[in-house]
């Protein structure tokens, strides 16, 4: 886990620091005076945690220091569940995310709302309670759409599909 | 002076003045409450009916709100490990499990009565001690800030997980995230669409952070455990406890004040540094982070001990510290008053009356706090697995609602699944926040002083502030290695 995770955290900063900032941190030409130009943060604050990704790695190695870089185990938390079910389960709630992005646009921001809450219901388990879930889901949001349209004057999308039906 | 308070006594004390400050104070605990409504928000919100009231009435319902929703900010960070603001984000590393243990209304009490003696602490410091503070605040220039920014990160960074390196591995990652956006000096940096070039906002980024992540964790490592509703238990607070977090609940107000009255800094830095402190200083050091009654009272009565202090700059010196005071200095100039040092002899009388209320608002706050406490309660007995979905529909409201945007949801939920992968891989999420929050003033700082020396990197320890910050984050950083190595030889 230790390595992994140093090697992550490595890979992370390293991709930062060699392909996004020469790519979207623009250093221009001129700079007024003697202010440091804008990539001067970022680079300095991916090199720290790049050599504190290779640090976690090398303290990973000995037992002695692996205290300090990976302080618990986190395969404890996973318990017997086989890896193939937590993926899905992960998946299947990004999934649910990325729909709900998607569909608002088109179903609106309440309908995605809901549709999203009752597919959190149903994947922390709690649809086993058909009625309190399906009222939680349905009513909540109408009641928060309601709340802030009224008292915070906020416009939540309507959704292009009941704009075309004329809703 | 004694004189002119009394004076200031008779005046505040009406029964208008008290219905406005204890409906700012309900609305505030009750927004503060909601997760991704802020007491900026809050504070905002009610500016325009102040147009309408008197001038002390007016800032008092302000001040009010704010207190208010800094305390409620606490109440969802302990119930549903949701912080309602940034403030609050460090009560909930001991207030949650707390709340886990069937100890919810014992957490929630420990934060009333440290939220009520920081902000009762920190009244008192802006009666007696605003101008010296103010003049020692106007001492700091950027380098100061700059090495009082890097105590504040290190502090959090060694206290908030068990390994200081990945708590700077947080921090790294808080800072570059900080980064999205447009500089000081008008530059885009990582603009990959259009949206970003504003940069990411913190209620998107703390929200998703904490609340979300519960959200993963449920579903993906479902177990029957999860659909227990929690109890509420034990509830009160015992004298043996309270005695005992007291030291830390004086240390923290102090804290507060000092922190409070430096623009810029706020309450989410003081309270990590008040959590620094007291775990540092305590003998149950190995509860922090488990449910600690001391961490609650440290973090809570700094940030609420924020409150008073972050008016001695705008009142001394007409500097806001933070966005809710430069709301403030809107309503006291649409009132007719100017913040700054010809405010105490223009409108002194003013001033007094605004001191009398600010401590009739402590009182209040805690009665609030305690008529409020029992319906919060009930919120823990509602099962997690019921729970995680309805805090994912407040969020997704109250993040939308903010600048009715998408781009904020968005925010909102890749947030959250990039806190599930630290929380994975055991980074703390603690250290990521408040560099996300300090990220763009300790840039800034860092480069208006190495624009100050001509790029000369000495000027970071010219001064005797800026050598006594330094010397406290490399102290921090050596008991921390030396507690850690300690712990692992055991």
């Amino acid at each position: 886990m230790g390595i992994t995770r140093g090697l992550v955290i490595t890979a992370l900063f390293g991709i930062v620091l060699f392909l996004l900032i020469p790519a979207y941190v623009p250093r221009p030409r001129f700079i007024p005076g003697f202010a440091p130009p804008p990539d001067m943060w970022p680079r300095t604050v991916s090199m720290l945690g790049m050599a504190l990704g290779i640090l976690l790695v090398g303290l990973s190695f000995s037992r002695k220091t692996e205290a300090i870089a990976d302080p618990e185990n986190a395969s404890a938390i996973r318990g017997d569940t086989p890896l193939a079910t937590l993926l899905t389960r992960f998946g299947w709630t990004i999934l649910a995310f990325a729909l709900f992005i998607g569909s608002v646009m088109l179903l609106g921001f309440l309908l995605s709302s809901i549709l999203l809450l009752m597919a959190m219901l149903l994947l922390t388990g709690y649809w086993r309670h058909k009625v309190v879930a399906a009222a939680v889901a349905v009513a909540l949001p109408l009641v928060l759409y309601l709340f802030f349209s009224s008292a915070l004057n906020t416009r939540f999308p309507v959704g292009s599909l009941f704009r075309a039906i004329g809703i | 002076m004694l004189n002119d308070l009394l004076v200031a006594f008779q005046a505040v004390a009406t029964i208008e003045n008290f219905l406005i400050m204890a409906a700012g104070i309900w609305g505030g605990v009750i927004i503060g409450a909601i997760p991704g409504m802020t007491g900026t928000m809050a504070v905002t919100l009610a500016l325009p009916f102040t147009f309408y009231m008197q001038p002390i009435p007016s800032i008092l319902l302000l001040v009010a709100l704010y207190k208010g929703s800094t305390y409620g900010g606490s109440v969802s960070a302990i119930l549903i490990k949701t912080p309602g603001t940034a403030s609050a984000a460090c009560t909930t590393l001991d207030g949650y499990p707390l709340a886990q243990q069937g100890k919810a209304g014992k957490a929630l009490n420990m934060a009333l009565y440290s939220s009520c003696t920081g902000d009762f602490i920190s009244n008192l410091s802006l009666i007696f001690i605003a101008a010296p503070l103010a003049l020692l605040a106007l001492r700091i220039g950027p380098p100061e800030y700059f090495m009082l920014m890097i105590f504040a990160l290190t502090t959090v960074a060694g206290v908030s997980g068990r390994s200081l390196l990945l708590g700077l591995v947080s921090a790294c990652l808080g800072l570059l995230l900080a980064t999205v956006g447009e500089d000081m000096y008008g530059s885009f940096r990582f603009d990959l669409t259009v949206d970003m070039q504003s940069g990411l906002a913190v209620a998107p980024v703390l929200i998703g952070l904490f609340a979300i992540p519960e959200l993963l964790k449920i579903i993906v490592f479902r177990n029957n455990q999860s659909h227990k509703p929690m109890q509420l238990g034990d509830n009160r607070v015992t004298r043996d406890e309270l005695r005992r977090s007291l030291k830390a609940m004086l240390k923290g107000s102090m804290i507060g004040v000092v922190m409070g009255a430096i623009p810029g800094i706020g309450p989410s830095a003081a309270a990590f540094s008040s959590y620094g402190e007291a775990q540092r200083s305590s003998k149950n050091r190995e509860n922090f982070g488990k449910g600690e009654l001391e961490g609650i009272a440290a973090s809570e009565s700094a940030n609420n001990g924020c409150c008073g202090s972050t008016m001695i700059p705008l009142l001394a010196l007409g500097v806001p510290g933070d966005v809710i005071t430069g709301v403030m200095l809107g309503a006291f100039m649409i009132h007719g008053m100017t913040p700054g040092p010809m405010l105490f002899e223009n409108n002194l009388n003013e001033v007094y009356m605004l001191f009398i209320g600010m401590l009739f608002s402590s009182i209040l706050l805690f009665g609030a706090g305690k008529a409020t406490m029992r319906f919060f309660s009930h919120i823990s007995r509602i099962p997690p697995g019921l729970m995680a979905p309805i805090v994912l529909a407040l969020c997704l409201f109250g993040i939308f609602s903010i600048s009715n945007s998408m781009y904020d949801v968005i925010v909102l939920l890749v947030m959250g699944v990039f806190g599930f992968f630290m929380f994975l891989f055991a980074i703390p999420a603690a250290p990521f926040l408040i560099a996300f929050i300090l990220g763009p003033m300790l840039e800034e700082n860092l480069r208006r002083s190495l624009a100050l020396s001509r790029g000369d990197p000495s000027i970071l320890v010219s001064s005797p502030i800026t050598w006594l910050f330094a010397s406290l984050a490399i102290f921090v950083v050596v008991v921390t290695i030396r507690q850690q190595l300690k712990k692992a030889k055991a």
